[in-house]
């Protein structure tokens, strides 16, 4: 059991270094070379392999080929997003890492939150930077696009960031935590066993996910019970949110009052 | 809630915090105020999938309760920041971030363009055909209309 979590240590180290050294080459540096790119792309491509390595079996072919799949697609087109020259192919890009997302998402038992992430991040937020950029993109690869700020630096600082937190991941145990221990030894109780279950199971299948039955209806009942505050709350940030845009890109009646004489006035000097 | 489902919790936040390095990394190299602002959402997604993992390892819906608030704080924030956004590239003409360097630090260096190659990608071959009939005569339109975004 030992030399197990080390090699998978080891392989995690491995993939993070890659994954920064794959963002670095892949990421706008102003030069283009090809040969860099396709570099960065096979690192990257191993790197994504030394993570499915490295994570841990789910038990189940199933389930974790799904979930194989949906992470690669979120991390792959996310990858694809950030190291983007075009901004608009960056949003494409986000938009199927939000699909992969919402994937996850889907494993996880988060039905709602997975086609809500769909309906809200694809269906409008996306839509929204679509429009700016149609608005704002001047024509061809802006200049500003074809370098970055310091690839380098970022991308040590993101496998840094990504080394500590896969170094905590991997430190989470099997302990059960307090706040949770409770019903599954009531059930226990209630049944008149009280043995334990056993310290490492087979990883044979997941267990069952105790929020799946009855999902929307106790996911709302929650929202709407104990976060009743919370959604007015929410609901009052939106309505701010909408006027403070409005206010914003509004231009004051005094230039639009201005603009309307000067229209009036165009319109007189040609009828004369 | 129990030993089996430890796996799927460690590889969910593994994806989560690759999605959110991949977001932080994205924010801070790129100039594109547009991409930077993909890029925070990007960090947002890694958030809500480690928030549903712990959702689903506790058996309790308070992770996805605080995602459906990460949503709605994540529309705000998309619609006031493209707001400002656009008049930012109405004041400078540029979706640059580096055109108002003017509001950095004393201490931090000036961000200086150098000279880029002229043309960074090979540009299409499409198919061409052998032309045949008359020539049609030139839409006015097609000048203003732009060749690719």
């Amino acid at each position: 059991m030992n030399p197990a979590p080390l090699a998978s240590g080891g392989l995690l180290a491995g993939a993070i270094v890659a994954t920064a050294a794959s963002l670095w080459m892949l990421l706008p540096n102003g030069r283009e070379s090809v040969s860099t790119r396709r570099l960065g792309m096979l690192l990257g491509a191993a790197a994504m392999l030394a993570f499915v390595a490295a994570g841990r079996r789910l038990g189940g072919f199933g389930e974790e080929a799904v979930f194989l799949v949906v992470s690669l697609v979120a991390v792959v087109s996310a990858a694809a997003t950030i190291v983007s020259r075009s901004p608009v192919y960056a949003a494409i890009w986000f938009a199927l890492s939000l699909t992969g997302v919402a994937g996850v998402l889907l494993v996880l038992g988060a039905q709602f939150l997975g086609v809500a992430t769909i309906v809200v991040y694809a269906g409008a937020i996306l839509v929204m930077f679509l429009f700016v950029l149609m608005l704002a993109q001047p024509a061809g690869l802006a200049p500003y696009d074809r370098v970055s700020n310091e690839p380098f630096l970022a991308a040590l600082a993101g496998a840094v960031l990504l080394g500590v937190l896969s170094l905590s991941i991997g430190r989470l145990s099997a302990g059960v935590p307090a706040c949770c221990a409770a019903p599954a030894r009531a059930d226990a109780a209630a049944a008149g066993t009280a043995d334990p279950p056993p310290a490492d199971p087979p990883p044979a299948a997941l267990a069952a996910d105790p929020l799946a039955e009855n999902h929307v209806a106790r996911l709302g009942a929650e929202l709407f019970g104990r976060h009743l505050v919370a959604v007015e709350a929410a609901g009052v940030l939106l309505l701010v949110a909408l006027i403070g845009a409005i206010a914003v890109v509004s231009r004051g009646e005094e230039a639009l009052a201005a603009e309307a004489d000067a229209a009036r006035a165009a319109a007189g000097r040609t009828a004369r | 809630m129990n030993a089996a489902s430890l796996p799927l919790l460690q590889n969910a936040l593994t994806v989560g915090a690759i999605l959110f390095s991949l977001g932080l990394v994205g924010i801070l190299t790129r100039r594109n105020l547009i991409v930077m602002f993909l890029a925070a959402e990007m960090m947002l997604q890694g958030i809500s999938v480690s928030l549903v993992a712990w959702s689903r390892y506790h058996g309790d819906f308070g992770g996805h309760v605080l995602v459906i608030f990460v949503l709605t704080v994540a529309a705000c924030e998309a619609a006031v920041a493209l707001v400002f956004v656009l008049q930012a590239f109405s004041r400078t003409g540029r979706l640059d971030a580096a055109a108002w360097q003017s509001l950095r630090e004393a201490t931090v260096g000036r961000t200086i363009d150098r000279e880029l190659p002229a043309i960074d990608t090979v540009p299409p071959r499409f198919p061409t055909l052998t032309p045949a009939g008359v020539q049609p005569a030139t839409d006015a339109d097609d000048s203003l209309e732009r060749e690719h975004v």
